[in-house]
């Protein structure tokens, strides 16, 4: 798994490669927390080069957006698509979350 | 063609082929199979004499090989070997390998055999390659040269021992496709493999070989669908199915993930099977894991192609317990994901053991 930051004019894009397991996202979670820490309020998530998700990846995903709502944030996802898509819908995460079909889209439905 | 009759082989006091005998006819092809060290080479290797009998007989067309008058040179003409590891002569070219064979032991004109060999070539693909050397070809192209060596003699029957299994994936189904092609022309062929799927579909009859003997033979349906021998049919369904223990919760999802990967692509499922198989797995695993520290975990993948079904057996020592018992969980996301991918799921305690059946949606 991987993660790209990027500084958006308004947000923070994070795009996440290869895979959200069991394995994974602790690595995820701690990354995040840390941008969080560091006084970013604004996501966009990327899930554009995502390959898999499980119930671990999306508990964290929860945890995060939760710490993040403490903090007054706000978190979109981007380009939720194939079996991870899948995966959203079966779990009810698909209504729990903000989505967007591109990373622009996510920006622009994002406060200025 | 071949008349075999109580043949066995020892090396040594080790007894590796007891009491074997067979028929194989002009136009027939074998498939044997079986476990490892179960002497499946052993029995090629008597047909064609590279290891002599210790008793039994060999009889091609009427002729009795094992007689000490019997022209073993002729014999070897007549049937031809195809190893594991090639075996072509890194000295010579391509061309060379396919020529020697036909001018030295037949006395055939050069122009005549260069000419069937160049055919030969092509016949498999690898015309383009006559002046090249084995080293430098790669691991298919360089069996599918020595399938064509072997033609070059005109061979009567071929034996196969094992001709994918030093191969890269990728490259074993250039060989099968040559073989299929021979067996589509009527070539006598004994071909011992661990390719199964091809097995089935490449030979009329099926020998199944354990414990130094013939243990079971039939047609391809009777041995992989309906084997009625006991081993035979532990066989069969092992090489159907996939078996992983589990002694500890710092398990390495993904050495396991890829034996799985390689269990899918040799039972050829489609990829979004293979992903929610993954995924089944994966979650199933997280809902085991505060047992892990105290308990032994056997996970079997179970592939029926008849029945088009996939089927997860986790069996787990320790007290009677269902681990998918929503009580016991602390939340419901693993369970939404299991039961969406599952047909079915069951629970049962079964020799002080509990296990959970899970039955996979097609698709």
């Amino acid at each position: 798994m991987d993660l790209q930051i990027q500084k958006e004019s308004n947000a923070t894009a994070v795009t996440i490669t290869g895979r959200l397991d069991a394995v994974t996202a602790p690595e995820y979670e701690k990354k995040f927390n840390e941008l969080i820490a560091g006084a970013e309020t604004c996501f966009v998530v990327d899930f554009d080069q995502l390959d898999y998700i499980s119930s671990a990846g999306l508990r964290v995903l929860l945890a995060t957006a939760k710490r993040l709502k403490v903090k007054g944030g706000q978190i979109r996802f981007a380009n939720v698509k194939g079996a991870v898509k899948e995966v959203f819908d079966i779990s009810g995460f698909g209504s729990i979350f903000q989505m967007d079909d591109s990373v622009e889209a996510a920006l622009a439905n994002l406060p200025a | 063609m071949i008349t075999v009759e109580h043949l066995s082989k020892k090396f040594g006091d080790l007894v590796v082929l007891k009491d074997i005998s067979i028929e194989i006819k002009k136009g027939e092809v074998i498939a044997i199979i079986g476990p490892s060290g179960t002497g499946k080479s052993t029995f090629l290797r008597c047909l064609n004499l590279l290891d002599r009998p210790s008793s039994g007989s060999i009889s091609i067309d009427g002729v009795d090989i094992l007689d000490a008058k019997a022209d073993v040179p002729k014999v070897r003409q007549k049937m031809n070997m195809v190893f594991q590891s090639f075996n072509l002569f890194s000295h010579l070219s391509v061309l060379e390998n396919l020529t020697i064979g036909p001018v030295k032991l037949r006395g055939m004109g050069t122009r005549e055999v260069e000419q069937k060999a160049m055919h030969l070539l092509k016949l498999v693909g690898l015309a383009e390659k006559a002046d090249n050397y084995p080293d430098e070809l790669s691991g298919g192209q360089k069996q599918r040269v020595a399938i064509a060596r072997c033609l070059a003699m005109d061979p009567e029957i071929i034996l196969f021992d094992e001709p994918t299994s030093a191969l890269d994936p990728t490259m074993v189904s250039e060989v099968l496709s040559v073989i299929r092609r021979l067996a589509k022309e009527g070539m006598t062929m004994a071909i011992v493999t661990h390719e199964m799927d091809f097995a089935r579909d490449v030979s009329n009859r099926v020998l199944y070989m354990d414990e130094g003997r013939i243990y079971e033979e039939g047609t391809p349906r009777q041995i992989f669908e309906n084997p009625r021998r006991e081993k035979t049919r532990a066989f069969i369904d092992r090489i159907r199915s996939f078996n992983y223990r589990i002694g500890s919760p710092e398990y390495d999802l993904y050495a396991m993930n890829a034996e799985i990967e390689a269990f899918c692509e040799k039972q050829i499922l489609p990829r979004k099977t293979r992903h929610n198989l993954l995924l089944l797995v994966e979650e199933l695993l997280q809902i085991y894991n505060p047992y892990l520290s105290a308990t032994l975990l056997d996970l079997t993948l179970a592939y029926s192609e008849k029945k088009e079904t996939l089927e997860l057996v986790c069996e787990s020592t320790g007290e009677a317990i269902n681990p998918l018992d929503p009580n016991l969980l602390p939340d419901e996301l693993g369970l939404t994901i299991i039961d969406s991918l599952a047909q079915s799921i069951a629970y049962s305690r079964v020799n002080d053991k509990n296990r959970i059946t899970v039955l996979m949606n097609k698709g």
